[in-house]
């Protein structure tokens, strides 16, 4: 790929997966400056991977790939300050959710805050409608696997909202 | 809340964050301006200093070897000379896997499936402590370099004592340490000790990932 074709391939990628890129930073990353950081350790590795993309893997594939390998490797490094509580979490957002859809968000993202690296991977690719098959091949397990961690997750999930909604 | 429900939380959750973020900043050349601390990079610089070190010490020493044993292999204290060999011996080693561990970093592919490139480097955190424990082995040749004849000739009792007692304990401890030195005894005191700070948190993250994973092969054999 010509230089200039690959710098305006990547800047389509950019434009058109931004949205990718931040879920992940999002479920990485607990304040503003550190999700920033990683988005452009994300984009800097995309970059990087360019040249080597085969075309007969999905795009969202390969993007899931590169955003959850450095978005671990991020977490793993800086995993001390990445925590938060819920209330620092959300920034302003234009348009507020009801209240009421607003809670259950924040009780989602909390428990997706207190999963393992792993875990929260997984349980992000399947809030984005990902297919068991889909999340196997950008984890690299087996689909059974995918299966039952996914249920393990969801048990877990359940139960948590089952709690909230007691209290 | 069923399936469909979470689905339809965290869709919505994100469409109304994504709406108050401000998200042109595509151009590549703007962003290695700004501080990235990719840890993959901020692996590399003391790495390579290590290995340029290692490398002047072993090439510095092993020019100063050989010439000695060119040139005044007579007049220099065997014990100096052979114990000058195995901590060069040792120490080349630790730059090879140095070397080794370097090239990986530089092949890594971040578009792996998660789990593998996350084991590739995990093992190659896993790969400083194997160096540490081969370094670890040169603890004897330090007590014994200084050794000569006259020594072993004119010596008193307590002297053979002293010098056999902190040779003895060196060996062993460097022997104890070669085969203790691993995973299994990652929580205990002196492990701590050796490995602390830098080189400690990023062991003790390895162990819960490895644990982690050991936990995905139970599953793929259940």
């Amino acid at each position: 790929m010509a230089k200039q074709n690959l710098h305006q391939t990547f800047h389509e990628i950019i434009e058109r997966h931004k949205g990718l890129l931040f879920k992940v930073a999002r479920t990485y990353c607990g304040n503003e400056e550190d999700r920033q950081d990683l988005i452009q350790e994300i984009r800097i590795q995309i970059w990087k991977s360019l040249p080597k993309y085969d075309a007969h893997f999905a795009m969202t594939t390969w993007l899931y790939r590169i955003s959850i390998n450095v978005a671990i490797s991020y977490y793993r490094k800086n995993n001390n300050r990445t925590y938060f509580p819920v209330a620092e979490k959300l920034p302003t957002v234009f348009d507020p959710l009801p209240n009421d859809l607003q809670d259950k968000f924040n009780l989602l993202e909390q428990f997706i805050v207190e999963l393992n690296e792993m875990d929260k991977a997984l349980i992000m690719l399947y809030l984005e409608d990902k297919s068991y098959q889909e999340i196997s091949e950008i984890m690299g397990i087996t689909i059974s696997n995918v299966g039952t961690k996914m249920g393990r997750i969801k048990e877990k999930l359940k139960k948590r909202f089952l709690n909230h909604k007691e209290n | 809340m069923n399936d469909t429900d979470l689905k339809y939380l965290w869709k919505t959750g994100n469409e109304q964050i994504a709406i108050g973020q401000t998200s042109d900043k595509t151009n590549l050349d703007n962003l290695t301006k700004r501080n990235v601390s990719h840890f993959i990079s901020s692996m590399k610089p003391i790495k390579i200093f290590t290995l340029f070190v290692g490398m002047f010490w072993v090439f510095g020493l092993g020019y100063v070897l050989i010439k000695l044993t060119i040139n005044a292999y007579e007049q220099v204290s065997p014990y100096f000379l052979y114990s000058a060999y195995f901590q060069l011996m040792l120490t080349g080693l630790a730059v090879i896997l140095y070397i080794f561990q370097l090239s990986t970093l530089y092949r890594i592919d971040f578009d792996k499936p998660v789990i593998i490139l996350q084991k590739t480097l995990i093992n190659l955190k896993v790969s400083t402590l194997n160096i540490t424990r081969i370094l670890m082995l040169q603890l004897p040749f330090w007590t014994t370099f200084y050794w000569n004849e006259s020594m072993f000739k004119n010596g008193t009792l307590a002297l053979f004592i002293i010098q056999g007692t902190v040779t003895l304990s060196f060996t062993y401890l460097a022997i104890w340490l070669y085969f203790n030195l691993t995973f299994e005894n990652a929580d205990k005191w002196w492990f701590k000790i050796l490995l602390q700070g830098k080189e400690w948190e990023p062991l003790m993250t390895s162990i819960d990932i490895l644990n982690d994973m050991e936990e995905e092969v139970a599953l793929e054999k259940d």
